[in-house]
């Protein structure tokens, strides 16, 4: 039997759709440790990331953690929290933000601080504050990149998620880590179907939001920085 | 700390991350330099690259289970296209970053399409090229220890194990292991540049 | 000689370039093509080295069509200058001028061997041999840019607005460099430029275009100058033509006055003897010291010395056998005794010329050109 075969028939299987941990559940669990993440990690990369764009100060430290927090290896950070602090929500938490802050607070940086200077200038030259320039220009034109940020963002929090599941979390993850540990090939395939479906999903919605939020002009064709 | 283990895993660390690097430049190339040339054709590649790259690593790994079995490639081939989702858009920008007049100056003087993206082009892409190795080296190097989940030997040994028998320092050592392989590829990567670029220096 | 045979460009959109051009561009001379943005002369020029291809009509080199020949082959043997230079930015000065060479095969030593000889026909220190573009300045950027057109010895040279980036001062060099090159070298040149002036300056010949690609007028500087041939050429030569043209007339042709000058060691009385309003007084080598005014002398005893009278500049001379009419109207428009006064290459004085004397050379140089000018028509005519 091929993977896909295995896949559907695990996933046809009623046991999965009914009980106290069947595929809606963990679906909506994968999607709540995710955005909750990624919530929490634009609320500290987000304000970071303009502020040093907007004033120029603190740009040395967006280059250094851009170039450093690829190599923080996921698996390590998070086997690492629950080792030190035990099983609990910020054992998973913590290292779901510290890795979705650099793609956010890096993107963000550059978009605002790649704003071209000759608009920045004909803001303050009509008279507007540093803020009102932020608001009124600065932020519109850096949206792209700064969505960007969020939505690579999104990505690493979606799979570092699932990797979680290792450690105990629940989610579309468990049903990889679980069949792995009990050799479940059909659990192992369909949860691995159901990720790649939830990660395209995911996908989707940023590129709706993209569309509704950022005006068409400035859609470019921004590619993934992550 | 089982020491000697350590640098064996290290060593398979470092293949399972490089690896996927190299070869996904040696796709990427040609890949890009396509791209660059027909524009149709950089329209359906750079969304799929896009859509590879959003899949969380552990599902490709074990997709590929039924097809490589438990060895290296398994993991090898996921990061591959994760690497490409950088190097190609990377490429066709570096290739695409040579100035107008630099390309027209080697046509009127009587490059052929071929010679001049060997002798002009490809040359002063480098340094956006290498950029985008840097990142998939170090990413690669990175995800390559979430292979260990399905069996595949990286220094994510040490993490499991760490995690199993509750001790932390075998997860730092691992930890920094990682980082600091992470970070003598990326240095090799900056001189490597250096070199190559001696007309950027000055 | 290169000719163009009803060529023309037309975009798949429907624009068409250029419309039917047929022009001959003799060899050895340096053709200019002018005109303003959109008229075609870009897309002309680009047409012989094959960078852009002809949607009808032929583009001979010396009697072989453009598009019979390999591309490549083709234009190894035509030099490329542009506006930006196009120099690779990962390769030494030295190695830009021998790209050709080195594509042709010749020894590393030999090509280099080659740019340098080339870098001092262009007036660049050996200095900057192996140094990058990007430690050059604009105008020396330039100057290696034609260097490395030059480098194969092509015998066509085609020029692409290549003096436009630079400013004013640095591209009026750039243009009496090149003026003295063509006199070395003898090519074949053909430029655009959307300076008429630049033309004017820098061209045997000139073909004016106008916009839908269309030539309005070929000929030389001093015929676009002295007949254009409609309104749209007299409007695009711009103003002050009239006095333009004088440049292209010798100051040669002028009837000096070689009477009316005292050396200084002479009388007031002889001075005053010469009766005219001014008096040239010279110096015991022949050289030009001032003007002495006659109401000034009348008022002085006989017996005195020139040497002690005030004197009026001088101002601007004029060397006759190397300067325009141009330049002698120009020295008399700023003297303020109203004559100008002309000196031999050692400067001892030749003569002096006056209004007068200018309006006579003047009107005999513009008869002598048209008249010229009648018989090629003549003589070209079936």
């Amino acid at each position: 039997m091929s993977f896909l075969s295995f896949a559907w028939n695990w996933l046809k299987s009623p046991a999965q759709w009914h009980g106290s941990a069947d595929i809606p559940i963990r679906i909506l669990q994968h999607l709540g440790y995710s955005g909750l993440s990624l919530l929490v990690a634009a609320l500290i990369a987000l304000p970071a990331g303009i502020w040093i764009g907007h004033t120029g100060r603190g740009g040395v430290v967006v280059v250094n953690v851009a170039n450093a927090w690829r190599a923080i290896p996921t698996l390590g950070l998070l086997v690492l929290m629950v080792v030190l602090i035990g099983f609990s929500a910020l054992a998973w938490l913590v290292p779901l933000v510290v890795l979705a802050i650099p793609p956010i607070l890096v993107n963000a940086y550059e978009g605002v601080a790649g704003v071209d200077p000759g608009l920045r200038d004909a803001a303050r030259g009509m008279g507007m504050t540093g803020w009102q320039s932020l608001r009124k220009v600065e932020l519109p034109v850096a949206l792209p990149l700064i969505m960007l940020g969020l939505r690579t963002g999104a990505i690493f929090v979606v799979a570092t998620a699932t990797i979680a599941a290792e450690i105990g979390l629940g989610g579309l993850g468990r049903y990889i880590i679980d069949g792995l540990s009990q050799s479940n090939y059909a659990e192992v395939a369909g949860g691995a179907v159901l990720v790649v479906l939830l990660a395209l999903l995911v996908q989707v919605i940023f590129v709706i939001l993209r569309f509704l939020i950022v005006p068409a002009p400035l859609r470019i064709q921004a590619r993934s920085d992550g | 700390m089982n020491w000697p283990l350590l640098w064996q895993y290290t060593g398979a660390n470092a293949l399972l991350g490089v690896l996927p690097a190299v070869i996904g430049l040696a796709i990427a190339l040609p890949l890009g330099v396509a791209c660059a040339r027909w524009r149709w054709f950089y329209v359906p590649v750079l969304p799929l690259t896009t859509i590879l790259y959003s899949i969380p690593s552990l599902a490709l790994f074990v997709v590929l289970i039924d097809y490589t079995g438990l060895s290296n490639a398994t993991v090898i081939i996921p990061l591959t296209l994760f690497s490409l989702c950088v190097l190609v858009p990377n490429v066709v920008d570096g290739i695409r970053s040579v100035p107008q007049p630099v390309r027209q100056a080697a046509t009127a003087m009587g490059f052929g399409p071929l010679r001049r993206l060997v002798r002009v082009e490809l040359p002063l892409a480098v340094p956006v090229i290498i950029a985008g190795l840097r990142i998939a080296v170090v990413s690669s190097i990175s995800l390559a220890s979430v292979g260990q989940l399905i069996g595949v030997s990286s220094l994510g040994y040490f993490f499991l194990d760490g995690f199993q028998r509750d001790f932390p320092e075998e997860i730092y050592v691992a930890g920094a292991a990682i980082i600091a392989l992470a970070l003598v590829c990326d240095l090799l990567l900056v001189g490597t540049r250096r070199l190559a670029t001696p007309w950027s220096r000055g | 000689m290169i000719t163009f045979d009803a060529v023309t460009k037309r975009y798949p959109d429907g624009t068409v370039a250029v419309d039917a051009l047929s022009l001959e561009i003799p060899a050895g001379q340096t053709m200019v093509l002018v005109g303003p943005s959109g008229c075609g002369k870009t897309t002309s020029l680009r047409m012989i080295n094959r960078l852009i291809e002809p949607t009808s009509g032929t583009i001979l080199i010396d009697g072989q069509d453009v598009l019979a020949a390999n591309p490549a082959q083709l234009r190894r043997g035509i030099g490329y200058v542009i506006q930006q230079t196009g120099l690779f930015p990962h390769r030494t000065i030295e190695d830009n001028i021998a790209t050709v060479p080195l594509l042709n095969h010749w020894s590393k030593a030999k090509a280099r061997a080659r740019s340098r000889e080339l870098m001092e026909l262009v007036g660049l220190d050996l200095a900057m041999a192996k140094r990058y573009p990007h430690q050059l300045s604009g105008g020396q950027q330039q100057r290696v840019g034609v260097a490395r057109a030059l480098a194969a010895d092509p015998p066509v040279l085609l020029m692409d607005e290549p003096f436009s980036a630079v400013d004013p001062i640095v591209r009026a060099s750039l243009q009496d460099e090149l003026i003295r090159l063509q006199a070395e070298l003898h090519k074949t040149i053909v430029m655009v430029t959307h300076d008429v002036e630049e033309a004017i300056k820098v061209g045997d010949i000139v073909a004016v275009f106008r916009p839908g690609g269309h030539i309005a007028q070929v000929d030389t500087p001093e015929r676009l100058l002295g007949a254009p041939a409609d309104d749209y050429v007299t409007d695009f030569v711009g103003f002050d033509r009239g006095i333009r043209r004088l440049s292209f007339f010798s100051a040669d042709g002028l009837d000096l006055d070689a009477e009316a000058m005292v050396a200084d060691g002479a009388t007031v009385a002889e001075a005053r003897a010469l009766t005219v309003p001014w008096v040239l007084v010279l110096d015991s080598e022949r050289r030009p010291r001032g003007w002495a005014a006659s109401a000034d002398l009348a008022s002085l005893p006989d017996g005195a010395k020139l040497a002690d009278v005030p004197l009026a500049p001088i101002g601007h001379t004029f060397r006759p056998g190397h300067d325009s009419l141009r330049s002698a109207l120009d020295a008399t428009v700023l003297s303020r005794t109203e004559r100008a006064v002309g000196v031999a290459p050692d400067g001892t004085v030749l003569g002096v010329t006056t209004y007068e004397r200018l309006r006579a050379a003047i009107r005999a140089a513009e008869e002598a050109a048209d008249a010229q000018a009648a018989t090629a028509v003549a003589g070209a005519a079936p």
